[in-house]
């Protein structure tokens, strides 16, 4: 880390997966630092652990034991509903499936975080806000034209397109990226993380972005790479 | 708010939550129908039963009746409650009809045809003299129910303009049988349809015969201002009714006691005389009007024996509707004097120098303000408080197990019956409509399976395990909504338009005759929409959905949303 404050903190994470009577560590004592505004880049072979540590920093799934702080605050001594909210204002996610809801059209899709972070009057008062702002970023995202789209009627780099917009919709602190660009094609891929780095560089977020591609890795500010279950730094944007 | 917009969605935009919709609108229609008919069956039996005692009836279970019951209606009259009353015999005995070679058991009721019809509906049951007012004109002047000259004004000005517009269809239209559809193309169909065809012009015909009639009854009448009174009417009508045929003198005179035979009586309509066609009306044939008949009353003394049966020569003046079967199938109307003397139940002088009173089986009451129930029980309270009175002040009168009864008491066993039938069949259809909550429960379990991923989302986004389980019970409540609110709509229609469905439709296009009229005592589907149970139904509906989609929410509350994201 290079000076900024610490945003979120992982230490000495550890988790185990059952399966049957079969234990498999995944996570042994991995520490995790992220400062407000850095773009982390997590690497590792496949079945390293990468998307276990991105899902327990965004709190989509708990430790065995270890902590995780965020903004200086413990996150397990946070309340359900206070999890739910973080998770829903200060938390991006980007996955490599994309995973948007096949029912909803692209500005849908986008104003749906939007749409859960307000209560009911709300959205009813603040609808026309909000749907400006969605069709701003959609319009910055090259989506302008698709608005009443559904995700199937879309390609695989617009759909991450719509998932970037939607992560990005509740203006969160961090955004955390799983392999954003595993399920596309190189050029795509490129495109996509064009985007990712305009936007960490105009929007000053946080950005831990999990691959096990080098050439996407080296967009970050910082490398790191879980192997054995523990964290070690790779480089620094000083050191590239 | 994003609960209530995924719901929508996802109603809007998943086929499959046709199914559910469709099992649920056409469970709560089909309540809806059952629940109508049995209702108005109910009620009309009610009515029927209604009209034919009035509202508060003293009577005796044993055969040999109560005396002094002219005394005990004029205590009962002085009543502020009571509006009219009219003593009832009701014997066993025989009719037989000479012509016809006919010999039935029946039961004869001896009625005092004024009061009679002051009480109850029973004027309103007669045809002749009743439906048919130019035959009651006629009637008017041989005898029968008094039937004012206005009355009989208003309804020959509503049958002339009905049969004017009959008229007026009939030389639009040409009377004919109608072509063969396409539709009717294999050979069942066709030999329906002809059979359709012909019956719908015998009606055609039956009804244009009818309006014929009355037509040129309207027609015939003088302006209103003429009449002073009911004879003036007739002396002015009788001569210009083409269709009217005078019986032979006073021969056929009700109770005329120089006639002969003497005296009317009134058979019920179901009693076998006449046929019924598919429409519910009934064919009468003139033979059976005017017919000679032998009533023979089976008398009972005051022991409880059987004495010397008596016998005496009638004719047949009418016939009465009243629309409870097992009374119109075997009961003989008789005038009350007439009735009393064969059944040995008039005023008797003793050997010993004593005198028995007359007796009666029965005294019928109307009482006023008869559509307040509770006014009617007021009434009976207050009617059996003075038959308690009077039976202490005569010891000596003649009166074994009399009471009081109000007309819902009198019928209780039967409505009450068919009443819990109505419950017992909404339930066992409504135990079945808990197919609905199954269908609702696996289409549920299935969108929540295939909305794994779906779930996975919403928690990631921020979406809470209750905000995830609310979207699939609000999903439920749609749902069950979607298809209680025309499932509403449907069985109201259907109640409103069942006749028409049945003969228009049903019969017409597919040969299906469900309501036979020919066998059932209501010409038409009874049905009556009770919003009580109406409402009831809907909302059992709705509950039914969210029971069904309660599980499945439950499941995808708890859903894991790594698991549900790697969910393929």
């Amino acid at each position: 880390m290079t000076g900024r404050g610490v945003l979120l903190e992982l230490t000495d994470i550890r988790k185990t997966f059952r399966t049957g009577p079969a234990e498999i560590q995944v996570l042994c004592g991995a520490n995790l630092q992220v400062g407000r505004g850095e773009f982390v880049a997590l690497t590792g072979s496949s079945g390293s652990g990468k998307s276990t540590l991105l899902h327990i920093a965004g709190m989509l799934e708990t430790c065995d034991s270890g902590s995780v702080l965020f903004g200086g605050e413990k996150v397990s001594e946070f309340s359900r509903s206070r999890r739910h909210n973080l998770r829903n204002r200060s938390f991006g996610f980007v996955f490599q499936l994309y995973h948007l809801l096949p029912e909803l059209n692209v500005l849908e899709n986008v104003l749906l975080p939007a749409m859960v972070a307000a209560p009911w009057y709300d959205a009813l008062l603040r609808a026309r806000p909000r749907k400006k702002e969605a069709l701003e970023l959609l319009e910055e995202l090259g989506l302008a034209g698709r608005l009443s789209h559904r995700p199937a009627e879309l390609s695989g780099g617009e759909r991450q397109r719509v998932a970037i917009a939607r992560a990005l919709i509740n203006k969160p602190a961090v955004l955390l990226a799983d392999e954003p660009t595993g399920n596309l094609d190189p050029r795509t891929g490129q495109v996509i993380m064009d985007l990712l780095a305009r936007l960490h560089t105009q929007l000053n977020q946080s950005i831990l972005l999990v691959t096990h591609d080098a050439v996407v890795a080296n967009r970050a500010d910082r490398i790191v790479r879980l192997a054995d279950g523990r964290v070690e730094p790779v480089s620094t944007a000083e050191s590239k | 708010m994003y609960k209530l917009f995924l719901c929508f969605r996802y109603l809007t935009r998943k086929g499959i939550v046709a199914f559910p919709i469709l099992a649920v609108w056409l469970c709560v229609m089909m309540l809806i129908i059952v629940n109508s008919i049995m209702t108005g069956f109910v009620n009309r039996v009610r009515d029927a039963g209604r009209g034919l005692m009035g509202d508060v009836v003293i009577e005796s279970s044993d055969m040999a009746g109560f005396g002094h019951y002219r005394k005990l209606q004029s205590a009962i009259n002085a009543l502020p409650q009571v509006a009219a009353s009219t003593p009832v015999i009701t014997v066993y005995g025989l009719l037989n009809l000479p012509e016809w070679g006919d010999n039935r058991p029946v039961q004869i009721v001896g009625i005092d045809s004024v009061s009679k019809a002051d009480v109850t509906d029973f004027r309103q049951s007669l045809f002749w003299q009743y439906k048919a007012p130019h035959q009651a004109v006629a009637d008017l002047g041989g005898g029968g129910f008094p039937v004012s000259g206005r009355q009989l004004v208003a309804r020959a000005k509503v049958l002339y303009n009905k049969a004017l517009a009959v008229e007026n269809r009939r030389q639009k239209r040409l009377l004919a049988m109608p072509p063969i559809p396409p539709h009717a193309w294999f050979y069942g169909m066709r030999e329906h349809w002809r059979q359709i065809a012909h019956e719908d012009f015998e009606q055609s015909v039956y009804r244009l015969d009818r309006a014929d009639r009355d037509l040129q009854f309207a027609r015939g009448l003088p302006p209103p201002a003429v009449y002073k009174s009911a004879a003036a009417l007739v002396a002015a009508l009788v001569p210009r009714d083409p269709s009217f045929k005078p019986p032979p003198a006073a021969a056929y005179r009700y109770d005329n006691p120089k006639a002969e035979p003497k005296n009317g009586i009134i058979v019920g309509v179901d009693m076998g005389f006449y046929t019924r066609d598919r429409f519910g009306h009934y064919h009468r044939p003139q033979v059976v009007r005017f017919s000679p008949a032998i009533l023979t009353v089976v008398p009972v003394t005051l022991k409880g024996t059987l004495t010397t049966p008596q016998s005496g020569r009638f004719m047949i003046v009418d016939d009465s509707h009243t629309k409870v079967f097992t009374v119109d199938r075997r009961t003989v109307y008789a005038p009350f004097k007439v009735v009393q003397k064969m059944a040995f139940m008039q005023r008797q002088d003793l050997l010993d120098g004593g005198v028995r009173p007359a007796r009666c089986s029965q005294i019928q009451i109307r009482v006023h303000d008869d559509g307040n129930p509770a006014a009617v029980l007021a009434a009976r309270q207050a009617i059996e408080t003075v038959v308690d009175k009077f039976e202490r002040n005569h010891p000596q009168m003649i009166m074994a197990n009399v009471k009081v009864k109000t007309w819902d008491q009198m019928q209780a066993e039967f409505i009450h019956a068919v009443d819990k039938e109505r419950d017992l069949i909404t339930f066992l259809l409504g135990l079945m409509s808990l197919v609905v909550v199954v269908v609702i429960f696996l289409i549920f379990f299935m969108i929540v399976r295939d909305k794994t991923r779906d779930i996975g989302i919403i928690k990631a986004i921020g979406g809470s395990e209750f905000g995830v389980g609310s979207i699939f019970v609000l999903y439920g409540l749609l749902i069950s909504a979607a298809g209680a609110l025309p499932g509403l709509i449907g069985g109201v229609l259907f109640v409103r338009y069942d006749n028409q469905i049945h003969d228009d439709f049903l019969w017409r296009y597919f040969g299906i005759s469900i309501w036979n009229r020919k066998i059932y005592v209501f010409s038409r589907i009874p049905d009556q929409v009770d919003s009580h149970a109406v409402a009831i139904i809907v909302l059992l509906a709705i509950v039914a959905g969210l029971v069904g989609a309660l599980i499945p929410a439950m499941i995808a509350a708890r859903q894991d949303p790594v698991e549900a994201l790697r969910y393929e």
